[in-house]
């Protein structure tokens, strides 16, 4: 892991992968599209309301992933400092709440029809509107700070403790009544739903998760050039 | 997909959202990162320039 600590490293290490993910993204991406809008069935109750589940789950699954690679990324800076953790964590934070923007407003699109209702505050989706405000919380931090060591040694702690809300999501229609339907894909007992509507909400997951490593790289290489204009600036202002 | 369905309004709306949330974050990272890009080589043309001379 140190080795990729030296910023030019892990750039030639890394650049060759970004169009490597783009070109997977976009096979899973057509794949996926085509199982969630062509071949699987309407479900027997929900029609073809059903169809939102396709970028729906998958946005959501990214949220509480994408919160999960912040909060790993700032404890490997508390632990061993390393100089990208910081960087990898900072530039997943909008990548994730754009994703968990999406879970909720795809979520309230396919409440209205089924539950009658765009919001409901249960259990499942008030911890998500939560998980959103942690993101937004973890953005305003390095907005609002100039100083970057402060504002990573904030944002590392709100990354840290909002981990906690991870499980609460996952779990919150287990642990409390909720309009919400119970987890029918990852399961202990494994999943419940028809083998025609995994597959496509499994590729569209893939499909998703390729998009966020593209996405990650590319917005850790600008963050890594963003620090290096900075150090130029300080460098001209000591020679002055 | 069966377009004359109920709630069909809810799906495309959904997925259509979707797409223009992701190319909108896209685009802005990927114009973020051309742009730090150009900066910093811009930059060190400069500083190169100022040492030689």
């Amino acid at each position: 892991m140190q080795y990729l600590a030296n910023p030019t490293r892990f750039l030639k290490l890394t650049n060759p992968l970004i169009p490597l993910a783009w070109w997977v993204m976009f096979i899973l991406l057509a794949v996926g599209l085509y199982g969630a809008l062509v071949s699987s069935p309407p479900d027997y109750q929900q029609g073809e309301s059903v169809r939102i589940m396709y970028v729906h789950v998958p946005a959501a699954w990214m949220a509480l992933f994408v919160y999960s690679v912040m909060a790993l990324a700032s404890a490997v800076a508390v632990i061993f400092r390393h100089p990208l953790a910081d960087v990898a964590a900072k530039t997943a934070a909008p990548i994730g709440a754009v994703f968990c923007f999406l879970a909720l407003a795809t979520g309230s699109l396919w409440g209205k029809p089924m539950w009658g209702a765009w919001w409901v505050w249960d259990a499942r989706l008030t911890s998500m509107f939560v998980l959103m405000l942690l993101y937004l919380g973890y953005i305003a931090i390095w907005q609002a700070i100039d100083e970057p060591h402060r504002a990573a040694m904030i944002a590392r702690i709100v990354a840290l403790v909002g981990f906690i809300n991870v499980p609460i999501v996952k779990f919150s229609v287990d642990w409390w009544n909720s309009l919400h339907q119970p987890a029918s894909v990852f399961r202990m007992s494994g999943p419940t739903i028809a083998p025609s509507m995994l597959w496509p909400l499994l590729v569209m997951g893939l499909a998703y998760t390729f998009m966020f490593v593209a996405l990650h790289l590319i917005a850790i290489r600008a963050e890594i050039a963003a620090r290096k204009i900075r150090q130029i600036h300080i460098a001209e202002i000591g020679e002055r | 997909m069966d377009t004359a369905a109920n709630h069909v309004g809810f799906v495309m709306a959904a997925y259509l959202l979707s797409f223009l949330c992701l190319v909108a974050l896209a685009t802005f990272i990927i114009a973020r990162d051309r742009r730090l890009k150009a900066e910093v080589e811009l930059l060190e043309r400069d500083r190169n320039r100022k040492k030689t001379s």
